[in-house]
């Protein structure tokens, strides 16, 4: 018997996968390549993130199509839970651990030793900065600490895959560059490290590719630059700090894909919308030549926090 | 693979000890186990208490066996102080025609009680402080109808339908479900988990309510039984109680996977299992109830106040041997187990609406 296709495994992927919570739906006609790196998926309350998630992880069946993680179908267990560490968002513990125990206890269940559970539990709670926690009852945690041991147990089997609920959710400032420090550190070792969260500044930032999700269904996915320049009924915006705005936008409207162009309040710079930026930044490089000192110039919507509103609209304010 | 399973067995165990044996949840369990020992306890208690006092009375008021049983018929109750003493109590009822007394004496073992109507002996009662013989088939009774039916099912409600159900209303079951362990490893580790718990409170619930039907007897008699089958005995209902464990266990643990509410499976095996006595010789062997009282050592007799009517419609299948008992109700769990473990492999995690 074949297995999957060398390429399929070292994707997550998802064909045509739909379900559906009795009338309900949880997510639809989903179709998914996630390659390594930083993924994070967004969408409002309800749009189907830990629909997703659960799927990946087999929590949840398929009512349609199927889902593989590096080449491994969520029916198997045994195999998939070496492969990938899943930190749900579900907020209760097994009564009466400890965090450390918490780690532990869940490494027994793969069968290794105490000795090297132990190891591997202690690297995983260092790892997230709890060790001095790490004694005490769970029950006991703050929202931030319990997420960390969350985090520390899906990272402690050291798997390839990981997948977390919002994980950011309840972190102090402090916790949360050092959390975000973490993704960057494991997408950078080659992991899959898919996130999903509310939280679109700090999406933006540690995500090297999104997945935008509304009412159950994907409604884009890539690196956010390449989704933004796909949103053809939104013009690009551009914001060019120069000399001479006026000039400048007396120049820029000798092209026709330009929309608008609108002077900054401080007299510094000109905010330009155009339909098509390659032809623009062209232009600029033209502009630039005629005497206009152009000191920056850089995208003033090619965030999520603007994909996300424009593909989403406001079904749910950007926090 | 087999010895990996074994660790991850040990290790749903292990986790699982805590919160089976100390869980506030399951305190009722713990309560249930002692009913019959705070049962057996009290009658132990009472009889030595009722021996004692005997001893003493005799002491105070001895009378011999022989002139006891020398009393007879149409005697009159100054003939029979004369013949033994004075009693040890009396008691008078009655009217101006029909004046009723009572009196008492013990030889240090039984007690003659002398009933006199109008001053003459009309009845004579003898009671002893409880045989041995006479206890065994209380135990045997109690054992079947109360502990085996009540407390160790409900016993079992409580332990295993929560291994699986409590922690999805504890919403704490993906914690399992997110490690590298078969749904099948999985269930068995539980399974073994609860039997442990369940045999270990109701074992030694059973093995106390035998060590209190044996304390008021004196160790001659208690080691004559010992040595007569009592050994036997002993070993056997400690059996039975593990096989109920391990036969209800797997019932609950099943049921915990394919219901939301326990009441209901709880309710409809209840019935069932209650039913035994009037199903079918066939159905009776769709039970575990059928296969544990064919272990029993000691026959529960029926009720003598049964209905006749009743007694009519309760069917009578020939208890099985013991090996083929035994073979029977581990069958029974082993299927039981079977469709709990492919209903594990189907489970979902979807708290919001379990």
């Amino acid at each position: 018997m074949s297995g999957p296709p060398p390429i399929e495994q070292s994707l997550v992927v998802f064909e045509n996968v739909s379900r559906f919570y009795g009338e309900v739906l949880g997510v639809n006609r989903v179709t998914l390549s996630i390659p390594p790196g930083i993924t994070s998926l967004v969408g409002p309350n309800g749009s189907g993130k830990t629909t997703l998630m659960n799927l990946m992880t087999g929590l949840v069946r398929p009512t349609r199509g199927s889902v593989r993680v590096l080449g491994v179908e969520p029916d198997d267990p045994e195999k998939l839970f070496r492969l990938l560490g899943y930190a749900t968002q579900f907020d209760s513990f097994p009564k009466g651990l400890t965090g450390f125990q918490f780690v532990y206890s869940f490494l027994r269940l793969f069968g290794t030793s105490h000795a090297e559970c132990e190891k591997q539990a202690w690297k995983a709670i260092e790892r997230v900065n709890l060790v001095e926690a790490a004694n005490r009852k769970v029950a006991g945690y703050s929202k931030g600490m319990r997420q960390r041991i969350k985090l520390a147990q899906s990272i402690a089997h050291d798997p390839r895959v990981l997948v977390l609920d919002e994980p950011l959710n309840g972190l102090d400032p402090l916790v949360r560059a050092e959390t975000i420090a973490l993704f960057r550190e494991l997408a950078a070792e080659g992991r899959h490290v898919i996130v999903s969260s509310h939280i679109l500044h700090e999406v933006d930032m540690i995500s090297d590719q999104v997945i935008l999700l509304s009412n159950g269904y994907v409604v884009a996915e890539g690196k956010i630059s390449g989704v933004r320049s796909e949103i053809s009924e939104h013009p690009m915006q551009v914001l060019i700090r120069c000399n001479k705005p006026g000039a400048l936008a007396a120049r820029v409207f000798e092209q026709d894909s330009v929309v608008e162009a609108r002077v900054h309040a401080d007299g510094g710079g000109l905010l330009v919308k155009t339909r098509d930026a390659d032809r623009f930044y062209k232009l600029l490089n033209r502009i630039a030549l005629d005497g206009i000192e152009i000191e920056t110039v850089a995208p003033a919507d090619d965030n999520v926090n603007s994909v996300y509103e424009y593909l989403i609209g406001g079904e749910e304010s950007t926090r | 693979m087999m010895s990996m399973w074994w660790a991850q067995i040990r290790a749903v165990i292990r986790l699982e000890m805590k919160k089976t044996f100390f869980s506030r949840r399951g305190l009722w369990v713990y309560l249930l186990a002692l009913a019959p020992v705070l049962l057996f306890g009290g009658h132990a208690i009472d009889m030595m208490r009722t021996r004692e006092s005997r001893l003493e009375i005799a002491r105070a008021h001895p009378v011999s066996k022989e002139a006891l049983r020398s009393i007879k018929g149409q005697m009159t109750m100054d003939e029979v102080i004369a013949k033994l003493g004075e009693p040890s109590s009396r008691r008078s009822a009655g009217g101006r025609r029909r004046f009723r007394t009572w009196i008492s004496y013990t030889d240090g073992e039984n007690q003659y009680t002398y009933g006199f109507v109008n001053d003459e002996l009309e009845s004579v009662s003898i009671r002893d402080t409880g045989s041995l013989s006479d206890d065994k088939i209380v135990f045997a009774t109690a054992f079947q109808f109360f502990f085996l039916r009540l407390a160790i099912f409900f016993g079992c409600v409580g332990i295993f339908m929560n291994l699986f159900r409590g922690e999805m209303i504890d919403k704490s079951l993906h914690f399992y479900l997110l490690a590298p362990v078969r749904r099948e490893v999985l269930l068995i580790g539980k399974y073994l988990a609860g039997l442990i718990a369940t045999v270990v409170i109701f074992t030694a619930s059973t093995a106390l309510q035998f060590w209190l039907l044996l304390l008021p007897y004196d160790s001659a008699t208690v080691s004559q039984y010992m040595q007569n089958g009592g050994w036997q005995h002993v070993f056997a209902y400690l059996g039975v109680t593990a096989l109920a464990c391990a036969g209800y266990g797997s019932v609950f643990l099943a049921a915990g996977l394919f219901f939301r509410n326990p009441l209901i499976p709880a309710a409809a095996v209840l019935i069932w299992e209650g039913a035994n006595l009037f199903l079918p010789a066939t159905l009776k062997k769709i039970s575990v109830i059928f296969y544990l009282q064919s272990l029993c050592p000691v026959v529960a007799p029926p009720d003598r106040d049964m209905n006749p009517l009743l007694a009519l419609l309760i069917s009578s299948a020939e208890p099985t041997t013991a090996g083929l008992a035994v073979l029977g109700l581990l069958t029974v769990t082993g299927v039981v187990l079977f469709f709990g473990a492919t209903q594990a492999r189907k489970l979902e995690i979807n708290y919001g609406t379990d």
